[in-house]
């Protein structure tokens, strides 16, 4: 697995560790890393994906719908699921503002609940919100 | 001429300081069924 993910776009490095069945993947600072394949380069050296965390920094946008957004470049953006933090980003949409977040943007379904399709768009849980 | 240094010092002065440059900067999974 430790191979597979090594090799996808933007990951410097991979730490596997086996008594915690944690992975941290630290990105390359120069390319862009897309969690979505993440995911799907786990599933594929047959590993089950309980929980993906990251932290990230970006800008805050709301689209249209009023739906908030976290914008890393203009073409990778984290729709934000709506909670209390979320809330307490609301006044810093479409500002100039980066924020740096600790969220959640994938949790395997507990139960009897329908598997996550890939298709289904990722939504962030804010779970810290951190300060510069 | 005293602004134009300035304005000159200003400019070299803002490319040290450090940017928050947008980015995703940590991901941590945890994973289940690894061997």
């Amino acid at each position: 697995m430790k191979q597979h993910l090594q090799r996808q776009s933007g990951v410097a490095n991979v730490d596997v560790s086996l008594i915690d069945g944690k992975v941290e993947v630290t990105p390359r600072e120069d390319g862009p890393i897309e969690p979505a394949q993440l995911l799907k380069a786990t599933y594929d050296s047959g590993v089950s994906v309980a929980e993906l965390d990251m932290t990230v920094t970006g800008k805050i946008v709301k689209d249209t719908s009023g739906n908030l957004s976290l914008q890393v470049r203009p073409n990778q953006s984290f729709v934000i699921a709506p909670n209390e933090l979320s809330k307490s980003l609301e006044p810093l949409a479409d500002s100039a503002t980066v924020v740096t977040v600790r969220g959640q943007l994938y949790k395997k379904p507990v139960g009897k609940q329908k598997k996550a399709d890939a298709s289904t768009p990722l939504k962030l849980l804010i779970l810290e919100v951190k300060k510069e | 001429m005293k602004r134009k240094h300035l304005v000159l010092l200003l400019l070299v002065g803002c490319a040290f300081v450090p940017q928050l440059e947008a980015q995703i900067r940590h991901v941590e999974m945890r994973v289940e069924g690894m061997t």
